[in-house]
Order: C-alpha cells, then sequence, then structure tokens
C-alpha cells in the first residue's frame, strides 16, 4: 500500500470518527434539570472536536490527493512474519492468559514462547537448538517469578 | 542570589545514601535503557512510573528524572556504535558519530556525547532555574481563558513541530488525543460522556495506559517489525575517551547556544528532544568554520547534537512543573507520576512548594554527575549491552507494560486500553503520525475543556475576552501565524510581500 492510498482510507475514517463525535457532542444530554449555563454544556468541547477533525479528514484527503505518483509505500520496510508472531503471542497473552492462569504461569509461558520463537536456530544442530530452549526456560523462570515476587511481594499489589 | 542558595540546600538534602542509591541505579537503568534502539525515554519514565508507586514522593521523583536524563544520554552509544538512534532524540548523534566510530574513534565519539550531554543539561538547568520561578508567578495571573489558549497552542505548536510529512497529521494526532481526553466523568459537572455504557470508562482513559500503550507496546511492535543494525566496528581503536579540553573549549560557543536553543525548545510544550537537537545541529552546521566535515564525523556536530538534546530535559520541566504543561512527551508522564505522588504542578507550586524547582534543579545535578561517571567509566561495557537481543529483550519489556499498567488500579480494563493504545499507535507511527501531539492532547484535554466552557461562563457565553485579554491576544496571534504558515499561498504572498518592500527600499 502507498501512503496516498493509506491517507485517503485514513481521512475517510477520520471523518467518519469526527463526524461522530460532533454528533454525540450535540446529542448528548444538556443537563438543563440543572439549570446550567447554556455554555457550558459537556457537549461543547466534542462538538468543536468532532467539526476540526472532520476539517482536517478533509485537508489530508486534498494532500493526498495532491501528492506525487512517486510517493512512499508503507508497511514495506519489516517482516510481517515477525509482526504477525509478535502480536498474536502478546495479544494471547495479554488478553487470554492474564486473568486465566495465575500471572506467575502466564508470564513464564508467554516469556519462554515469545524467545523460543524469535531466538529459534533455524536448520542448526541440536547443540545449537537445546541452547536456544535452556536460554528461554531460563529467562521465563527468572521474568515470571521476578516480577511476581516484585509486584506481589515488594508493590503489594494483588496479581491478575 | 537566593535561588542559588535553594539549589546549594536541596543538593545537600539529596546527599543521603538512600537517594544517591536510587540516583545511581535509575540513571544507568536509563542509559541502558536508552541505548538500547526499540526501547524509549518515554517508554522507560513510564514503565518506571508504574514501578515507583511505593516509594516517598521525592525517592520516585529523582528516579524519574534520573531515568529520564539517563534515557536521553544513552540514546547515543546506539547512535555512534549502531546508526541506530536508541531513542529519537540521538537521531543527529548518528550523523557524526557513526562516522567517528566507523573511523575507529567510537571511545572519543562517546566521550564527546557525554561531556556534550553533561554540559547542555547544565546550561539547561541553569535556565530552569532562572525562568521557571519568573514563569510561575506570571502564570498566577492566567484565567481560563487564557489556560484555554495555552491548552490550544501547545496541541497546535506540538502538532505543527514533530509532524514528519505534513502538519495536518500532527493537528489529527493532537485532536485524537483531546478525543480521548473527553472519555468519562467531565471536570465541572461530572457527567459522563462517552462511555459507550462500560463502567470502566467513567473515570476515563488513564493517561499512564494509554502512554505505555503507545510508546511500550507499540515500540515493541515497532523493534520486532523492522530490522536490527550491525555494530559499527568490532574494535575501538581511540587513544582516549575523556575528550580533549581544548575540543570543548574550541565549541563554547557551539555548547552554549545548542544548550540555549535546546532549553529553548524544550520550553515549548509537546515539542521534544529530537528537534532539540535538530535545531542545535543546524545552527551549528550554519554557523561553523567547518561546516563540510558535518556528516563526515564532526566533532563539533556530535556536541551539539548532544547538547542540544540533554538540554530539552531540564527545559522541558520548565512548563511541565509551572503550567503542568508538558515539554514533551516523557515530561507528560512526569507530570501523571507527580500527581501520583500528592504533587500538583501548575502556577500554584510556587506558593504551595516553593522549594520544587530547586529540588528538581538537584536531582538534575545529581543525575548528570552519574550520566557523567557512567558514560566515561562503562563506554566500553555499553557496547556488550547492545548485543542482548530483542527475542530476550522485548518479551520482558511486554511483561512489563501489562503488569505496570495493571499495578496502578488493579483493573484489567487497563491492560486492553494499553493493547489498544499500542495497536493505534503503531499503525498511526507507521503512517508518519506523531506521537507527541496525541499524548500532549490526552494531557491538556481536561484543561482546555474545563477552561474553555469556564471562561464562557464567566463571560456569559460572551466570545470577547478569549481575544481581548493580552495573554490570550498573543496565543491567538502565535496560533495563527503557525496555522497560517503552513498554506503555500500565505507564504508566498509574504515572501512577495517582503520582496517587494525591499525593492522599495533599494530603489
Amino acid at each position: 500500500m502507498n501512503m496516498t492510498l493509506a491517507d485517503r482510507l485514513t481521512a475517510i475514517a477520520f471523518a467518519a470518527l469526527g463526524l461522530a463525535m460532533a454528533v454525540g457532542g450535540y446529542t448528548m444530554d444538556r443537563l438543563e434539570i440543572r439549570r446550567i449555563h447554556p455554555a457550558s454544556i459537556p457537549g461543547l468541547v466534542p462538538m468543536i472536536l468532532g467539526v476540526l477533525l472532520v476539517i482536517c479528514a478533509i485537508v489530508l484527503w486534498r494532500e493526498a490527493r495532491a501528492a506525487n505518483a512517486g510517493d512512499a509505500a508503507i508497511f514495506t520496510d519489516g517482516s510481517w512474519t515477525r509482526l504477525g508472531l509478535t502480536a498474536a503471542a502478546t495479544l494471547i497473552y495479554a488478553i487470554v492468559l492474564v486473568g486465566w492462569l495465575p500471572f506467575i504461569w502466564s508470564t513464564g509461558i508467554f516469556v519462554f514462547s515469545f524467545a523460543t520463537i524469535f531466538s529459534w536456530p533455524e536448520g542448526a544442530g541440536r547443540g545449537a537448538q537445546a541452547k536456544a530452549i535452556g536460554g528461554a526456560l531460563l529467562l521465563a523462570v527468572a521474568t515470571g517469578w521476578g516480577t511476581s515476587l516484585l509486584f506481589r511481594d515488594v508493590f503489594l499489589v494483588r496479581l491478575p | 542570589m537566593s535561588a542559588l542558595t535553594d539549589l546549594f540546600a536541596a543538593l545537600v538534602g539529596l546527599m543521603t545514601p538512600g537517594m544517591i542509591f536510587h540516583a545511581a541505579w535509575a540513571t544507568l537503568l536509563g542509559i541502558v535503557i536508552g541505548s538500547l534502539p526499540g526501547l524509549t525515554a518515554t517508554m522507560g519514565v513510564a514503565l518506571m512510573t508504574t514501578l515507583t508507586y511505593s516509594l516517598d514522593s521525592t525517592a520516585a521523583i529523582l528516579v524519574l528524572i534520573c531515568m529520564y536524563v539517563g534515557a536521553i544520554y544513552g540514546g547515543s552509544r546506539s547512535a555512534i556504535l549502531l546508526n541506530i538512534p536508541g531513542t529519537p532524540a540521538s537521531a543527529a548523534t548518528s550523523l557524526d558519530g557513526y562516522p567517528l566510530a566507523k573511523e575507529g574513534r567510537a571511545g572519543y565519539a562517546m566521550g564527546l556525547a557525554t561531556a556534550g550531554s553533561m554540559l547542555g543539561t547544565l546550561v539547561g538547568i541553569v535556565l530552569l532555574v532562572m525562568i521557571a520561578p519568573p514563569l510561575a508567578e506570571a502564570a498566577l495571573n492566567f484565567g481560563s481563558f487564557e489556560f484555554f489558549w495555552l491548552a490550544v497552542f501547545g496541541v497546535v505548536i506540538s502538532g505543527q513541530l514533530t509532524a514528519d510529512s505534513t502538519p495536518v497529521k500532527g493537528y489529527i494526532a493532537g485532536i485524537l488525543g483531546l478525543m480521548v481526553a473527553m472519555v468519562g466523568s467531565e471536570g465541572i459537572h461530572a457527567h459522563v460522556r462517552f462511555n459507550f455504557g462500560l463502567s470502566d470508562m467513567n473515570a476515563g482513559i488513564g493517561l499512564i495506559p494509554a502512554m505505555v500503550g503507545a510508546f511500550g507496546f507499540a515500540e515493541v511492535l515497532n523493534a520486532m517489525w523492522g530490522r536490527a543494525g550491525i555494530l559499527a566496528t568490532a574494535k575501538d581503536k581511540s587513544d582516549r575517551i575523556i575528550p580533549e579540553l581544548i575540543d570543548l573549549w574550541r565549541y563554547k560557543v557551539t555548547i552554549v547556544r545548542s544548550g540555549v536553543i535546546g532549553t529553548l525548545v524544550g520550553i515549548i510544550p509537546g515539542v521534544g528532544e529530537d528537534i532539540g537537537a535538530w535545531a542545535s545541529y543546524v545552527a551549528a552546521r550554519r554557523t561553523s568554520k567547518e561546516a563540510d566535515r558535518f556528516g563526515k564525523g564532526s566533532h563539533e556536530g556530535l556536541t551539539a547534537a548532544e547538547t542540544g538534546n540533554s538540554a530539552v530535559v531540564p527545559g522541558s520541566l520548565i512548563p511541565a512543573i509551572t503550567l503542568a504543561v508538558p515539554g514533551s512527551a516523557s515530561s507528560a508522564v512526569l507530570i501523571a507520576a507527580l500527581f501520583i505522588h500528592g504533587i500538583r504542578p501548575g502556577p500554584l507550586i510556587m506558593i504551595e512548594q516553593p522549594q520544587f524547582i530547586s529540588s528538581v534543579a538537584a536531582m538534575l545535578i545529581l543525575a548528570t554527575l552519574f550520566m557523567g561517571f557512567y558514560g566515561l567509566t562503562l563506554t566500553r561495557a555499553f557496547v556488550q549491552v547492545l548485543r542482548v537481543p530483542y527475542a530476550y529483550l522485548m518479551p520482558v519489556v511486554f511483561v512489563l507494560c501489562v503488569i505496570g499498567t495493571y499495578a496502578l488500579s488493579q483493573r484489567i480494563f487497563d491492560i486492553w486500553v494499553m493493547i489498544a493504545f499500542g495497536l493505534v499507535g503503531f499503525v498511526l507511527r507507521q503512517m508518519k503520525y506523531p506521537m507527541a501531539p496525541l499524548v500532549l492532547g490526552i494531557i491538556l484535554g481536561d484543561l482546555l475543556d474545563k477552561s474553555l466552557r469556564r471562561g464562557l461562563t464567566l463571560s456569559d457565553g460572551d466570545l470577547t475576552p478569549f481575544f481581548t485579554r493580552p495573554v490570550s491576544l498573543a496565543f491567538v496571534v502565535l496560533i495563527a501565524v503557525s496555522i497560517l504558515a503552513n498554506f503555500s499561498f500565505v507564504r508566498r504572498k509574504v515572501s512577495g510581500l517582503l520582496r517587494r518592500k525591499k525593492e522599495e527600499r533599494d530603489a
């Protein structure tokens, strides 16, 4: 995807968001029952922000249209596989594992999986693979145990 | 004189074993975090805020300031050795630091960067002590009208100066931040806005989860997405690490100028260290006798960049302490941390805690001393730090993002906020939207909202005082000029006008 297309798509999204915010501000309770000053209604600033975002979205759309043909491509200077694996591992840990398993276990599993996946020596001998697993295991135990100890016993946090 | 006495007293007060210990480890950790590409100063300060809840307020603020100073300085390590700035603040450093490292003079380059950073911070500290008290006193006269424009000015100028490609992306980021601040109970009538039926959102979106997401999780994704750099040289042939005094003396004007530029950039809301470094670097190149050496390993260029970015740290604390308007993204987190520890930044600081500015200056001095000590003694050890693979580093960072966010209010909801901001932050960053205006918007949203509605109530709905009071008018003019300067037809008209005037004068 190039920047022009990305800017156009986001301009549409921002215009919709701005419109929604403006409408949300306009239809918001004006607290007449509490006899507040009409200039201090809670929806005033959201309305203004919504309108401003719509204006900025229009400017963004126009600037994207004016951009020359040789504009830069985006999302091309990295690895989708690494990004996908990172996103999957972090989201599974933060949304599923934390709160479902005791913190020390969820953290241990996450760190071990993450470190193993990204340090795995593809095509290397058994020794190198065992070393990668050993390193990941050590890090997982240290992180799970260390953070639990620090937050539970030092900061007195009730861990998830 | 009284300022100096206060500063000395504050420095003596910090000289307890406990405080020195805190300053020592926090500065070292800051340098390590800053030196690792992918971990920024803001992320370090945000994560450290979650780790200092249980400390007393002085120790906690000392730790955060040392982390901030250390991380901004630490970014120079990877900029010099890898040509990858450890933090965005060190982007200008890599221009001359990396060529020096390739020549086998990495040690000397790091020594020069250390001296530049120390001197830059010291210039900034002097200006902090001089500017902050009168600014706080002047701000005591600010009313709702002025605070409204101050908030608008902050978001506009931050959006304008931090946007990479087009200022409109900076403005959009700022508006998005302000919109985030509209969620939850508003500050005048306690009416709950945009909670979408979720009681967890009644109190609004927390700044710390948002910051940890935008600067922590987003950085993890960014680091894993990108590619790592290669060490500049395996062997360092520097004959010395401590910079020659003659080098520093030769660049005395550059150092003072860069320090002043850095501090002034720091004072501008939400602009940050990277702009401070670039502005100082460009000014140094423009006036240098050896301008052709810039970009090829110039000592002066390296000194200017490092002096400039380090001076932003004390500079950014000036508006943060006196107006509660952050000068950089990291100082936005510091403001949140100050509130957590019962300190209310803003114009009343000089009345409620008159010694606070001196204490902050003393903390900065302590951090600078440790920065110099580590910078000159552990130069070669830091090369080893850069060899830690992301596979081991990033999961630990993410665990700290999760548990640190959770620890503040012990709500799983905050983890979801962190995740959401991380994903959105990553996408926006890829599309060249700056993060600083977003953060500034979140922190200034409440001030802007309350000031506008309070001002309108005071004036019975009349907008005139927003434009006629002297300070308000000055802000309006500044905002209008900065926005209008973006339009090419305005620029063309102004330059045409100036040219015509010159021709008339010549004729």
